[in-house]
C-alpha cells in the first residue's frame, strides 16, 4: 500500500511540475500574442508599411518608416481612412528639465488624433491637448519622476530637442503603458511642434526623407482597403511618380515581374510577432515562441508518459480489484469510466498544484525570459480554458490506455493471478525511451548553447574591453572641454587614459557608413571619427603603419586607419596598404582624399552573430564627442568613478552623469543567448528530473513484479550484484537506445542553430559522451536504488506468497 | 550428511515468542530418502528452508557435510548450498521469461560454469528427461507435470548431493505425481539424498523413512 502512495505521489508531483512548466511557457506565448489587444480599435488600426519584394539579391522585407506627408495623404486620398496618426520617436534620449531637475528621456511626437485612435487611459487633462503645439503628455511614471505627482497639468517642462531648451506645458497625463503594447512612449509632444523644427521643416512635403516617423491609420468599419492592393499601388504611383523609371534605370526592375515596391497595411495586432518589418516596436520571431512551446510540450509529454506508464504499472496491483469488480457484475464501460475518472481526478489535483507552482516560480521565469508578465486569468482569459482543456486532455490521454487495458482483463485469469503487467511491454518501453530522448536532447542543447555563449564572451575581440568606463556625452560641451577634462582626470592618477568618439562602441548607438572609392571600386565602410588617443586607450593593436599623431595636422585632414576586413574588401595586404589613397564620397558631389596610415587588427564591435565589417578611423579636427571612453586602473572602479563624476560635474554642470562599463555593454549582445541557455537548461533539468521520477517508478514496479523471479534466482545461487545488474540492465538499455536516437537529432538541429553565428564553436563529440555518462549515471543511481532493495529481500519471503 | 542439534525457530509476535520449530534434533545420512509429514503449520517448510540454508534458525547447531553452517558467513553458506543442494518447489518456480533451456541453465551461470560446459550439461539433462524437443518453449507453454520436470532438471543440473522438495506433486494430478515420485526413487537409487515435504502417505511411502512434525517438534514414531 505504501508503494502505491509513493507512485501516486510521483504521478501527481511529476504531472504538476510538467503542467506548471507548460503553463509558464504558455503564459509567455499568450503574452506575446496578446500584444496591442487592449486597444479598443485594434481590429481597425493598421500601420502603413513600405514593402519591398523581388529586388535582386535581397530578401523580401518592409519598413514602417515613411515620409511625413504620408499620413495626411492617406487621410486625404482614401475615404475609408477615418484618422491617420503619425508617431515620430527620435533615436536619442533628450534632456528634459523642470525647475527641480534634469533627466534624459525619449520624446515622441504624434498627431493630435492619437488619443482618439489609441486607447491609452488619460488620468489628467484633455485628449485633444496635442492640438496645441506646445503641449506635452506625460506617462504616470514620467510625471512622478519629474514632479513627484500626477496633478501636473499646466506645469512647465523644458526640452532640448535641437540646440536649445524649448518651453512646453503639460497638457495631460496618461496611465503607464501596458507591457504588451507595441506603441511605447514616456513623453508625447505634438506633431505640429515637430514640423516647426529644422528637421520637421525639411521633411515637410518630402516623401523621401525619413525622420523615424511611423504612420498608423484607423479605417472606417467595413473598409476593404486592405484587400485592394491596386488602390494602394495607385496611391504610391501618385506620390512616387519617378520611382518606376528609376528602378528600371538602376536595373532593379525589368517591367515584367511584379512591381517590387508597395504600400501595405499591417494590422496593429500583427506588429509584435512580425519580425520581417522594421519599425520602432520590439518584435519577436514567432519561431521562438513555438520553440518554447515545443520545449514545454516535451516536458509535459514526459510528465504525461510518467503518468501513463505508472498507471499501467499500478494496474498489476489493481488487476485483482478489477477481477473482483467484474465478478460482481461491473461492466467494461463502467470500469473504463472508473479509471478515467480516477486519472482525471489526479490530473485536476495536479493542475491545481501546478497553478500554484507556476505563480510561485513566475518571478524567476520573468527574470530568465526578461519579461514582466503577471499570472492573471483576468488579463489572459484564454489561459483559463487552455489550462482546463489541457488538464482534461492530459487526464484522458494518460488514463485512456490503462483504462482500456485494465477493463479488458479476464476476471478468472486475474483472480488466478495469471496476468502480470510490469510496465515492461513494448508500449511502455517506447514511451520511456521517448522521454529519455527529449531529456537528453535538451541537456545536450543546453551544453552547446552555453559553450557558444562562453565562446563569444571570451573570444579575443581585438581590443581590451575590461576596465573601460563609457560616459554618455551626448548634448554636452565636451567638444570644447575635452582636453581639459582629460588633463584633470589623468592628473588624478586613477584614470590611465581618456578617449573621445562620435560613436559609442558596443553600446549600439547606431553606425555610420560612407562610400569609399578605391581604383574604381566603391564600397560602404563604417567610419569612426575619434580623437588621437582612441586606439591606444581602447587597446586596439596596430599591425602596420602608425597611430594618429596629434602634432601632425595632416592627420586631421586625410589620414585614415583601417582594419583588416577593409583590406580584404579592397584586396589589399598589410604589406602594401600603407600610403594607398581612397576617395570618400560625401554629400552630393563632394569628394575627400583619404590616405591609409595604419592598419589595426580586426575587432568585434557588435555581437559575434555578425562578421567583422570593414571599418575606418578618422581623426577630424572638429570632433563631435558623443561618447567618452575612460580606461581606469583595475580594482578600484568606485573611486575612479567618483573622480570621473566630479570632473564631469565641474565641466558640464546640470547634465546628468550617465556611464556604463564597456564589458557589460558587450555582454549585453549575448543576453539572448544567456536567456536561451537558461530557459533550455531549466527545461532540460526539469525534464531529466521528471524522466528519472518515471524511471524510479518503473524500476520499483519492475522490482515488485519480479520479486518472485528474483527470489528464484537467489535460491539458485544468484549473488546480489547479478540481481542489481538484472534489473538495471533493462533500463540502461533504454537509456542507451535514447542516446542513440537523440544524438543525430540534436547534432542536426544544433548545427543549424550554430549556422546563425558568424563565429561559432564546433560541436565536440565529448558533449555527447559527457551527456551519455551523466544520464547513464543518473539513471543507474535511480534504478539501482530499487534494485538493491529488491535484491536484499530474503527469497523465502518472496516465494511464500504463492 | 547433515545434522541439526537443538534447533529452534521463533518469531516475536506482540512481544511473545511464537515457536515454529522447537528444540529439534535431526540426523540425515547420505543416501537416505526422507519424507517430512505433518499438518499445515507444523513447521515442515521452515524445517526444509533451514536445511536448505535459505532461512536461519533462531538458535541451534547446523552441520552440513562436515561444516558448521551456523558459523558460516552468508557468502560461504550460499557457496555451500549452491554446490550441493538442489531445490524443487510445489509451484515449480520457473522463471516465466526464460525458455526451458535457459531455466535449466541458470544455476550453472551462478556457479560460473563455462558456456561450453553449460551447453553440454544442459543437453545431457534434457536428454535424460526426454525434453530435448521442448527446450525452446516457455514455462507457460508446458503442462504442470512438464513444468515440474523442468524444475527437477534444474535442481539436478549441478549434480547436487542433496535434493530438497517442498510438496513436489502438490499441484499435479495423480499420474503426473507418480511419474515425479518414480524419478525421485530412481535418483535416490543413484545416490542422491532426498528430503521431501509431503501430505501424501503414498508419496511418503517412496521414502526410506518418515519424520512426523507436530507443532514444531518431531513426533516419536
Amino acid at each position: 500500500m505504501a508503494k502505491q502512495k509513493v507512485l501516486a505521489f510521483i504521478n501527481v508531483m511529476g504531472l504538476s511540475i510538467g503542467l506548471a512548466c507548460f503553463s509558464l511557457f504558455l503564459l509567455f506565448a499568450v503574452y506575446q500574442f496578446s500584444f496591442d489587444r487592449f486597444q479598443t480599435n485594434a481590429a481597425d488600426i493598421y500601420r502603413v508599411v513600405e514593402w519591398w519584394q523581388g529586388l535582386p539579391g535581397r530578401e523580401p522585407g518592409g519598413e514602417a518608416y515613411g515620409g511625413t506627408p504620408l499620413g495626411p495623404a492617406m487621410k486625404h486620398d482614401f475615404a475609408d481612412v477615418e484618422n491617420a496618426v503619425r508617431i515620430q520617436t527620435g533615436f536619442d534620449e533628450k534632456f528634459i528639465r523642470t525647475d527641480e531637475k534634469t533627466i534624459r528621456s525619449k520624446v515622441s511626437f504624434v498627431d493630435p488624433e492619437f488619443f482618439s485612435v489609441f486607447s491609452f487611459k488619460l488620468i489628467r487633462g484633455e485628449r485633444n491637448t496635442l492640438e496645441n503645439p506646445r503641449s506635452i503628455v506625460l506617462t504616470r511614471e514620467r510625471a512622478m519622476q519629474l514632479f513627484g505627482g500626477t496633478d501636473v497639468v499646466g506645469k512647465r517642462v523644458d526640452i532640448k530637442l535641437e540646440k536649445n531648451f524649448e518651453p512646453f506645458t503639460v497638457g495631460a497625463v496618461v496611465e503607464d503603458i501596458p507591457g504588451n503594447s507595441s506603441i511605447n512612449f514616456s513623453i508625447l509632444g505634438s506633431f505640429g511642434y515637430l514640423m516647426t523644427t529644422d528637421m520637421g521643416k525639411e521633411s515637410l512635403n518630402n516623401w523621401h526623407m525619413q525622420i523615424g516617423c511611423e504612420t498608423y491609420v484607423h479605417l472606417r468599419g467595413g473598409s476593404t482597403l486592405v484587400s485592394q492592393p491596386a488602390r494602394l499601388a495607385q496611391f504610391r504611383n501618385k506620390y512616387f511618380p519617378d520611382e518606376e523609371s528609376e528602378l528600371k534605370k538602376d536595373g532593379l526592375w525589368d517591367g515584367k515581374k511584379p512591381y517590387p515596391a508597395s504600400f501595405r497595411l499591417q494590422k496593429l495586432r500583427d506588429i509584435h510577432t512580425n519580425a520581417h518589418i522594421e519599425g520602432m516596436a520590439s518584435t519577436i520571431d514567432p519561431k521562438y515562441i513555438w520553440i518554447l512551446i515545443s520545449i514545454a510540450t516535451g516536458v509535459l509529454l514526459i510528465a504525461c508518459i510518467n503518468f501513463t506508464t505508472l498507471a499501467i504499472g499500478r494496474s498489476a496491483g489493481r488487476a485483482r480489484e478489477v477481477g473482483v469488480r467484474k465478478v460482481m457484475g461491473s461492466g467494461r464501460r463502467q470500469l473504463i469510466w472508473q479509471f478515467l475518472a480516477e486519472s482525471l481526478m489526479l490530473s485536476i489535483i495536479s493542475a491545481i498544484i501546478s497553478v500554484f507552482l507556476a505563480s510561485v516560480t513566475l518571478p524567476y521565469f520573468n527574470a530568465m525570459a526578461d519579461t514582466n508578465i503577471s499570472f492573471s486569468f483576468a488579463q489572459f482569459p484564454e489561459l483559463a480554458w487552455m489550462l482546463l482543456a489541457l488538464t482534461l486532455l492530459t487526464g484522458m490521454l494518460a488514463g485512456a490506455y490503462p483504462a482500456l487495458i485494465l477493463s479488458g482483463f479476464n476476471p478468472i485469469q486475474v483472480l488466478k493471478s495469471k496476468i502480470r503487467l510490469g510496465g515492461s511491454n513494448l508500449f511502455t518501453k517506447s514511451l520511456v525511451t521517448l522521454q529519455l530522448v527529449v531529456s537528453i536532447a535538451l541537456i545536450i542543447s543546453t551544453i552547446i548553447i552555453l559553450q557558444q555563449t562562453k565562446y563569444m564572451r571570451s573570444k579575443d575581440i581585438g581590443f581590451n574591453k575590461e576596465n573601460v568606463v563609457v560616459v554618455d556625452a551626448e548634448g554636452s560641451d565636451m567638444d570644447r572641454n575635452f582636453q581639459l577634462f582629460k588633463r584633470n582626470l589623468v592628473a588624478g592618477g586613477k584614470i590611465t587614459g581618456v578617449a573621445g568618439s562620435e560613436m559609442g562602441l558596443g553600446a549600439g548607438t547606431g553606425l555610420m557608413g560612407s562610400a569609399f572609392d578605391y581604383k574604381g571600386e566603391t564600397k560602404g565602410i563604417i567610419m569612426y571619427p575619434v580623437d588621437a588617443g582612441f586606439l591606444k586607450v581602447m587597446g586596439m593593436k596596430l599591425i602596420a603603419g602608425r597611430d594618429f599623431d596629434p602634432t601632425l595636422s595632416i592627420d586631421t585632414v586625410s589620414s585614415i586607419i583601417v582594419n583588416e576586413a577593409m583590406l580584404r574588401d579592397f584586396n589589399l595586404t598589410t604589406g602594401n596598404a600603407i600610403g594607398q589613397q581612397l576617395t570618400e564620397k560625401q554629400f552630393g558631389t563632394l569628394k575627400v582624399l583619404r590616405v591609409i596610415i595604419g592598419v589595426i587588427r580586426d575587432f568585434n564591435y557588435s555581437s559575434l552573430n555578425e562578421k567583422v565589417r570593414p571599418q575606418i578611423f578618422i581623426q577630424p579636427a572638429s570632433l563631435h564627442i558623443r561618447s567618452l571612453f575612460l580606461r581606469i586602473k583595475s580594482g578600484e572602479p568606485s573611486r575612479a568613478l567618483s573622480s570621473i563624476e566630479a570632473a564631469w560635474k565641474q565641466l558640464t554642470p546640470g547634465l546628468p552623469f550617465q556611464y556604463s562599463f564597456l564589458d557589460e555593454n558587450i555582454d549585453r549582445f549575448y543576453k539572448a543567448e544567456a536567456r536561451w541557455s537558461k530557459i533550455v537548461g531549466a527545461a532540460g533539468f526539469i525534464s531529466i528530473f521528471l524522466a528519472c521520477l518515471g524511471l524510479f517508478g518503473l524500476a520499483s514496479l519492475a522490482a515488485v513484479n519480479r520479486t518472485k523471479e528474483i527470489g528464484i534466482r537467489k535460491v539458485l545461487g544468484a549473488p546480489v550484484g547479478s540481481i542489481i545488474q538484472l534489473i538495471s540492465k533493462d533500463f540502461l538499455k533504454l537509456v542507451i537506445l535514447a542516446l542513440v536516437i537523440a544524438t543525430p537529432l540534436v547534432w542536426y538541429f544544433m548545427n543549424r542553430w550554430l549556422q546563425g553565428y558568424a563565429y561559432r564553436i564546433d560541436i565536440g563529440w565529448w558533449v555527447f559522451a559527457l551527456t551519455a555518462i551523466l544520464v547513464l549515471l543518473i539513471a543507474f543511481a535511480t534504478v539501482s536504488f530499487q534494485a538493491i532493495r529488491t535484491a536484499l529481500i530474503n527469497p523465502v519471503t518472496s516465494l511464500k506468497s504463492e | 550428511m547433515l545434522e541439526l542439534k537443538a534447533v529452534s525457530k521463533w518469531y516475536n509476535i506482540g512481544g511473545n515468542k511464537t515457536y515454529i520449530l522447537k528444540d529439534l534434533d535431526l540426523v540425515i545420512r547420505e543416501g537416505e530418502f526422507v519424507s517430512i509429514m505433518g499438518p499445515s503449520g507444523s513447521g515442515k517448510s521452515t524445517l526444509l528452508n533451514i536445511i536448505g540454508m535459505l532461512d536461519d534458525p533462531s538458535e541451534g547447531y547446523h552441520y552440513f557435510m562436515g561444516k558448521a553452517v551456523h558459523l558460516l558467513k552468508e557468502k560461504q553458506r550460499s557457496q555451500l548450498y549452491k554446490q550441493h543442494i538442489g531445490f524443487v518447489f510445489q509451484a515449480y518456480h520457473l522463471i516465466d521469461e526464460l525458455t526451458v533451456y535457459e531455466n535449466i541453465e541458470t544455476p550453472l551461470i551462478y556457479q560460473n560454469v563455462k558456456s561450453s560446459e553449460r551447453k553440454a550439461m544442459v543437453a545431457d539433462i534434457l536428454d535424460r528427461f526426454q525434453m530435448v524437443g521442448k527446450k525452446d518453449l516457455f514455462p507457460s507453454q508446458l503442462s504442470g507435470g512438464q513444468q515440474q520436470l523442468v524444475g527437477i532438471a534444474r535442481a539436478l543440473i549441478a549434480s547436487p548431493r542433496l535434493l530438497l522438495a517442498d510438496e513436489p506433486t502438490g499441484n499435479l494430478n495423480s499420474k503426473q505425481g507418480e511419474e515425479i515420485m518414480d524419478i525421485f526413487k530412481k535418483l535416490n537409487n543413484d545416490g542422491v539424498t532426498i528430503i521431501q515435504v509431503t501430505h501424501s502417505e503414498k508419496n511418503a511411502s517412496y521414502g526410506s523413512h518418515i519424520i512426523n512434525l507436530l507443532d514444531g517438534r518431531i513426533q516419536p514414531s
